[in-house]
């Protein structure tokens, strides 16, 4: 397949009809579709890609995966380490912020941040805005999202035992938090 | 002067010398229009280039043309701090001389030079990234420069270096950059000037462009040129760009099964 590579500039020759949806890697300048990726150009559905797997910037919609590294009354900073399942190296992490008014859907004038993370959970969020110069604004809000890996204040990994409370299997002890919907569950 | 001085290092004597040769003395003197041994005065030098050697970044490339040596190293887009908000990404470039790259030793300091380099190469590569993809990121290019022959050359094997790293890194861009010098001597035109060529020429050219869309993305002149011999210079690092581009072109495209 090395004679379908592409490089970035060149003209990717397109099948007779209506012009394809460009998507990433691709790009039309002058009439003319060009790559911008090394690599090769191929149809996903019914636009045309080159994919590359390649640490990505969040942007908004993307599902991120991050540890708490601050809490405040008002908001949970977040350390974004994974971006749409594709880990970030090391040390190149982006910054994150949960307002407590992006916790969850409901009764939002109600939540605690306290009672809903705590430093060093995992947490999986979703990018709603590219924020501002420090952090970007991600949202817990929907079944799915909220905290999937915490450690009690005796050290175990916790199991989510509700929405909002996980138990250490330690102690029995019951701690809060904003837990995410474990896949597969009805 | 205090200042500048870095207690971290062991620096050597205050000031070293290359021992002069009497072989070369006798060929300074002599060599202004000399010509050159094993190329044509219209013949760029030949390239080595290599994508992906440096295994911790996220792209790299390594270019040799006979005696200049570069490395470069692409990381990123990582965030911006203590920037202002910005929708497009932001390329920081940082050129490094290693201490034993000129014939006088460099100091690991850095000094006006490698920040002029630093800034061309950063313009010739400015218009070729897609940056309204990496809103409030930075993409970081180093160039380690291991052996110089000549500030255009630095600049000229830098550019193509950063490009090659930056597609090598998986960085949108428009088109691959490459670049070549030009030194007038006499009504001569030198293409891919050594150091004791540029040195001695009138003034000294250097066009950077995207020869797949035929943009020119930078043109860094010093010296005296008249407008004509500029324009002859321009067509002339032209054509030498295309076949450097396809040059850049291989070297892609052999490393790239590794890469997908």
């Amino acid at each position: 397949m090395a004679s379908d590579l592409v490089i970035p500039g060149q003209p990717i020759p397109l099948p007779r009809g209506p012009v394809p949806q460009l998507g990433r890697g691709i790009y039309e300048k002058d009439s003319q579709v060009r790559a911008s990726l090394v690599g090769v150009p191929r149809f996903e559905g019914s636009s045309l890609v080159i994919s590359r797997v390649r640490p990505q910037p969040p942007t908004s919609n993307s599902v991120v995966l991050g540890s708490i590294t601050r809490l405040s009354p008002l908001q949970a900073l977040l350390s974004i380490m994974v971006v749409d399942g594709i880990p970030l190296p090391p040390g190149e992490e982006f910054t994150g912020v949960i307002r407590s008014q992006d916790v969850r859907a409901t009764e939002k004038d109600k939540v605690k941040i306290g009672d809903c993370f705590r430093g060093g959970d995992v947490v999986r969020g979703l990018v709603i805005s590219l924020g501002d110069a420090r952090s970007y604004f991600i949202t817990t809000a929907r079944n799915d999202l909220g905290v999937i890996f915490a450690t009690s204040e005796a050290g175990a990994t916790m199991e989510p035992v509700s929405w909002q409370e996980m138990r250490c299997p330690k102690t029995g002890k019951v701690e809060k938090r904003k837990c995410a919907k474990p896949e597969g569950l009805l | 002067m205090q200042s500048a001085f870095d207690r971290r290092r062991i620096n050597g004597p205050e000031d070293s010398y290359h021992p002069v040769f009497a072989n070369e003395i006798h060929e300074s003197s002599s060599h202004v229009h000399r010509i050159r041994e094993n190329r044509k005065i219209s013949d760029i030098r030949p390239i080595f280039l290599q994508p992906g050697l440096i295994s911790q970044a996220n792209g790299s490339a390594y270019i040799e043309t006979e005696s200049m040596k570069i490395a470069c190293s692409v990381y990123g887009p990582r965030q911006s701090k203590n920037t202002a908000y910005n929708e497009k990404g932001r390329l920081n470039v940082e050129v490094k001389f290693a201490p034993y790259s000129c014939e006088l030793r460099r100091s690991p300091l850095r000094d006006a030079e490698d920040r002029s380099i630093a800034v061309a190469i950063q313009q010739a590569l400015l218009s070729s990234v897609q940056l309204e993809h990496f809103p409030k990121s930075t993409i970081d290019i180093f160039l380690v420069i291991i052996e110089a022959d000549g500030i255009e050359g630095c600049i000229a094997s830098g550019s193509i270096a950063a490009s090659t790293a930056l597609a090598d890194a998986g960085i949108d861009m428009y088109g691959l950059v490459t670049s070549c010098a030009t030194a007038v001597k006499g009504t001569d035109l030198w293409i891919d000037p050594t150091q004791e060529e540029s040195n001695t020429a009138n003034g000294t050219l250097i066009l950077s462009c995207m020869p797949a869309l035929g943009i020119v993305t930078n043109v860094w002149q010093s010296g005296r040129i008249a407008p004509s011999e500029i324009l002859a210079c321009i067509d002339a690092c032209n054509d030498r760009c295309t076949d450097i581009h396809s040059v850049v072109a291989q070297a892609l495209l052999d490393s790239a099964p590794n890469k997908i």
